[in-house]
């Protein structure tokens, strides 16, 4: 298997009485792409893949295997948090009687350099993963020619056709700009992970997870960022009592928060970027990064050729299964806009692979899906908010905090608290809903995202004996509750 | 890691984000106005520790004050039945994590309580020891803080790798790091002292004995209780070698006037790879002497082997299967170890870490007729009862599983037993436990070899890889995950892990794991990415899938050979 693809030039032929040239042919080679491949591969499948050629910054002709999350999202962003994370580490290291130089440099261009070496490699890696699993990977753009034909124009201009017994579309998305004039002179979250140079002054816009990440980054390796969003607070969906004290720590490490503001023009002066609020402040910016949503990548696929259906934010409309309304086209992952993470297209891709290829029809399954935010100190969560718990609650809710000092600030001086939440129902006492603000809160999320998903009950939690000391045993060492939420009491907030 | 750690959930129970906020602004003035806390008769106890700058000695006036406000509240209990009445309840010998736990909920059930306790130092003795336990001022929290301290010179080498950079070398001021150790500590005890002040408990200065049944003495004073709880702890043990007296313990380690230059440690359980760590970060030089092939017995194989290379590659020197002889002192004042292999010269401490002792004698137990087991730990029942009715003991008394949130179990359990009229066992299964070495262990379950002992078929699923900040810092740290899964019943029975956040990743396993989930339901759940943690939710092909389906009495060589197939 592992040779396959070296030697698999004759792609016209067929065993069996299959008169296609692939059974599954997949347009975009990101998480969810290269997983149903390679899965699909293993079930026997003859797949190809076509993905447009690397490039950190994406657009409609340059992407790379990999996808997103590997080049532009997830891991260099995760990388970038790992650099912006030694500036505070640097000033808590003090207290614990460490004498660090007065004089201390950060080099971005030292680190963007490394950024781009590990993502290279990891470009290589997923190459590697499609040719071991024998899946054939075309470079170039791909489009939808018909309901079990695909075209894929490569670089040099010149097509190649294929048919295929199924088409997966896994182009993913692309970050979007909002219509401001001067909008040109901002940047989306694609340039900021390879900037020449590390801004002194940059103002965010937008209030969601990639402003905040982008944020704590910047000001963690020491810039003035101001950050303006239309809420009251930042990571709207979230918690709220997550979402006031995520907005309580970025400021309490020098973001400059201005809530409920948007930008109404960018100018170009000599002294960098005059950005204006609709307040009718004024704020000078080396680097505008416009952080306000992503769009599925359907405009250049041809869709139209075979009839496949979008919703109106040009998502492509799937079924539980991942199927369009196309019975031979499939969809999944950032282009159909479910939960737009890497662990669900994961998961997509693997349940279409079984579906498709592996006889055994599987529904990925939306519920409980654990997710993180790296901003600094990240948040986690998993299951209801407080306020989703309410709305849907048909009992009452039982809401357990935790707020305390983290043992490291006790001594480092860190003003920061941590934030630990359960959603329980009162009925059932199963714990529907756990958020976390605070160090480490990503991988303690994991192993409680597992309880949760599989139903576990406050009681279970509690009789868990807990590691001490760790943050996370709070989680299950939470005895007395914090409210009580009667089932009519929906309280009703527009924050 | 909460300051609330171990504790009485100082934070559940203060949750108001504002109170929280007045908390941090006003220390602990206000705690005992607070209306979150059931202060039943109390007159506000102004207990304003300021931080950082409390001396040591300031501790026993504050508490004098205490005492003398305390004392004659709650003298009769209201359930009254028994022909005989008592000045407690309960009395409680020792405050450390257990003694505090039982007493603060015997108390909230509506108990009368007692609890007495040594003074307060950082070095336990058989005259001082200190509210808060061993947890507290010399086990847990003070050896997080420390590993905390010693961390850092890794980050600065991390930091490297992602383009920061220093004119010169950071270097450690020892004397800075104890004071801020010390000054937390005095707060802590403080706050230990305060909760149970809250509770309504008694907290008496001295040394308890027990004279009869239900008579304790403390320094002369008698007190009469309806049930005695013994949870006195216990201490570092160092076995009788010429030049003993030249030995430090992990009390003295963590409270040293100086850093050790180069220290040689003498064990290879958890304290002995968790100091080794520490004065490795602080930049001694560390030799690590174990009487074994490996470290860590009764940990899974797999993770011994790996924690001692990650150890290796940072610098501290392993010398296995040798047993200290000999210390002797130079006349230049350094130290020498001798062991059965040779003589190692040029220690500037050393250090043994070599297991910890029940503190039973002098209690009066014998007059009583406590039985004890040979090691000297208080034999108990499932409910944590002696041999004597109405007397008691909970934690490494008992030398059951010597660790803080078990200790606060089987006090909690013991409280439910007494005064809530609800006999309750502690449960001792799926217990996770951390080794804050660095790189620090987690793991909760069953090894690989008690899971072929007790199951027979298993399947093992193992990662081992180089996490994200690796691959930047170009550091060979690397992070080690195994599943051991029953293969009959697919049931997760043991999780283990090796790596950067390893105990705050267990914890929430542990729930998983102690719920009984399946390996399908690990898998059924999404990963949160990226993280070292949903490598525990991704992985798909076992290792090795043992089997030696005659199950029940196969050996471990047995079992082993099957696992090389």
């Amino acid at each position: 298997m592992s040779r396959k693809m070296l030697i698999d030039g004759d792609i016209g032929s067929s065993d069996d009485n299959n008169q296609y040239d692939f059974d599954l042919f997949v347009i975009g080679a990101g998480s969810g792409g290269v997983r149903a491949s390679r899965f699909s591969a293993q079930y026997g499948a003859k797949v190809g893949i076509c993905e447009l050629p690397f490039h950190p910054v994406s657009s409609e002709t340059i992407g790379g295997v990999g996808g997103t999350c590997v080049i532009r999202g997830c891991v260099p962003k995760k990388i970038l948090v790992y650099g912006a994370n030694f500036g505070p580490e640097l000033e808590d290291a003090r207290e614990y009687g460490w004498q660090v130089n007065e004089k201390v440099d950060f080099d971005w261009t030292k680190l963007l350099h490394k950024k781009t070496e590990e993502i290279l490699r990891l470009n290589a890696v997923y190459k590697r993963l499609l040719s071991n699993a024998g899946v054939k990977l075309f470079e170039g753009e791909g489009r939808i020619v018909g309901p079990n034909e695909v075209e894929v124009i490569q670089l040099d201009g010149t097509k190649l056709s294929y048919s295929a017994k199924h088409i997966l579309i896994a182009t993913g998305s692309r970050a979007q700009r909002p219509d401001i004039p001067g909008q040109e002179l901002a940047i989306t979250s694609d340039e900021a992970l390879s900037l020449d140079e590390l801004p002194k002054r940059v103002v965010v816009l937008g209030g969601g997870y990639i402003a905040v990440e982008f944020a704590s980054i910047w000001r963690g390796m020491g810039s003035t960022v101001n950050l303006c969003f239309r809420k009251e607070l930042p990571l709207r969906g979230f918690d709220d009592e997550m979402r006031a004290l995520v907005a309580r720590n970025l400021e309490g490490r020098g973001i400059i928060l201005h809530p409920q503001t948007n930008l109404t023009q960018l100018v170009k002066t000599e002294d960098g970027i005059k950005v204006t609020t609709d307040h009718g402040e004024e704020l000078m910016a080396d680097v505008v990064l416009f952080a306000t949503g992503r769009a599925p990548n359907t405009k250049r696929l041809n869709l139209q050729a075979a009839g496949v259906e979008l919703d109106k934010t040009g998502a492509i409309k799937v079924n539980e299964y991942s199927q369009t309304n196309v019975p031979s086209i499939w969809a999944i992952g950032d282009v159909t806009n479910r939960i737009n993470l890497t662990p669900v297209a994961l998961m997509e891709g693997t349940m279409l692979a079984k579906t498709v290829f592996g006889n055994e029809p599987s529904k990925p399954d939306h519920s409980n899906v654990p997710c993180a935010v790296f901003c600094i100190p990240p948040l986690s969560v998993v299951g209801l908010s407080e306020e989703q718990a309410i709305e849907q609650a048909t009992g009452d809710i039982l809401v357990f905090t935790s707020t305390f000092n983290p043992m490291k600030n006790t001594i480092s001086g860190r003003q920061e608290k941590t934030l630990m939440k359960l959603i329980v129902s009162a009925e059932s006492d199963k714990v529907i809903g756990a958020s976390m603000c605070g160090p480490d809160a990503p991988e303690i999320m994991q192993g409680v995202a597992i309880a949760i998903k599989c139903g576990a009950t406050k009681a279970q939690f509690d009789s868990t004996v807990g590691i001490h000391p760790s943050a996370a045993e709070e989680f299950v060492t939470m005895r007395s509750v914090t409210r009580r939420i009667a089932a009519a009491g929906k309280r009703k907030t527009n924050l | 890691m909460a300051t609330s750690i171990t504790t009485p959930k100082l934070t559940t129970t203060l949750s108001s984000s504002t109170l929280q906020t007045l908390l941090r602004n006003h220390k602990f003035s206000i705690l005992n106005r607070s209306p979150f806390i059931t202060t039943p008769q109390l007159p506000s106890t102004t207990f304003n520790l300021s931080t950082k700058a409390l001396g040591f000695l300031s501790s026993s006036s504050r508490q004098a004050a205490i005492k003398s406000r305390r004392f004659v509240t709650r003298a009769e209990s209201a359930n009254g039945a028994e022909p005989r009445t008592y000045d407690f309840d309960l009395f409680t010998i020792g405050a450390g994590s257990g003694g505090v736990r039982a007493s603060r909920f015997a108390a909230n059930f509506g108990a009368s309580v007692a609890v007495c306790e040594l003074p307060f130092a950082t070095i336990s003795s058989e005259t001082t020891g200190g509210v808060g336990g061993t947890c507290v001022l010399r086990g847990c929290v003070p050896k997080k803080l420390l590993v905390y301290a010693s961390k850092y010179s890794h980050e600065f080498e991390e930091s490297l790798g992602f383009g920061w950079s220093y004119n010169s070398e950071p270097t450690h001021d020892w004397s800075t790091l104890m004071a801020n150790k010390n000054a937390e500590l005095q707060r802590l005890t403080g706050i230990y002292k305060n909760i149970l002040n809250n509770a309504g408990v008694k907290l008496i200065e001295g040394r308890g004995k027990i004279v009869d049944p239900h008579t304790v003495d403390v320094d002369g004073k008698l007190y009469t209780a309806r049930n005695i709880l013994v949870s006195v702890g216990g201490r570092p043990f160092i076995p009788d070698i010429p030049g003993k007296e030249y030995v430090i313990d992990s009390d003295a380690a963590l409270d040293l006037p100086s850093k050790p230059t180069k220290i040689a440690i003498v064990g290879g359980g958890y304290i002995a790879l968790e100091f080794a760590g520490i004065f490795n970060g602080l930049q001694s030089d560390v030799h690590v002497f174990i009487r074994q092939k490996q470290v860590l017995r009764g940990f899974d194989e797999e993770i011994r082997d790996f924690v001692a290379e990650q150890m290796s590659l940072k610098g501290i020197e392993f010398h296995t299967e040798e047993s200290p002889q000999a210390v002797i002192k130079s006349a230049d004042g350094s130290l020498s170890l001798k062991t059965n292999k040779g003589t190692i010269d040029g220690f500037s401490h050393v250090m043994f870490a070599t297991g910890r002792k029940p503190n039973t004698k002098n209690l009066g137990l014998e007059t009583v007729g406590v039985k004890l087991d040979k090691n000297g730990a208080i034999l108990v029942d499932e409910y944590s009862r002696s041999s004597i009715p109405h007397i008691w003991a909970v934690g490494d008394v008992t030398d059951r599983m010597n660790l803080t949130p078990v200790a606060l179990m089987e006090g909690g359990a013991l409280a439910k037993t007494l005064f809530a009229n609800e006999p309750t066992k502690p449960d001792f299964s799926a217990i996770p436990s951390a080794v804050f070495s660095q790189p620090p262990i987690g793991q909760v379950g069953l090894n690989e070899q008690q899971a072929i002992e007790e199951y027979g078929d298993i399947d093992v699923y193992t990662a081992n890889f180089r996490p994200l900040k690796a691959t930047l810092s170009g550091l060979p740290d690397r992070v080690f995950m195994k599943l051991v899964v029953s293969a009959k019943t697919n049931q997760v029975v043991g999780l283990h892990m090796c790596g950067e956040d390893s105990a705050e990743i267990v914890q929430g396993f542990a729930v998983a794991i102690k719920a009984g989930l399946t390996k399908a339901q690990f898998d059924s759940t999404v990963g949160v990415h990226p993280t070292s943690a949903e490598e525990f939710v991704t992985m798909r092909t076992p290792t090795r899938k043992i089997r030696n389906s005659s199950s029940g009495g196969k050996t471990d060589s047995e079992a082993k050979a099957a696992a090389g197939v």
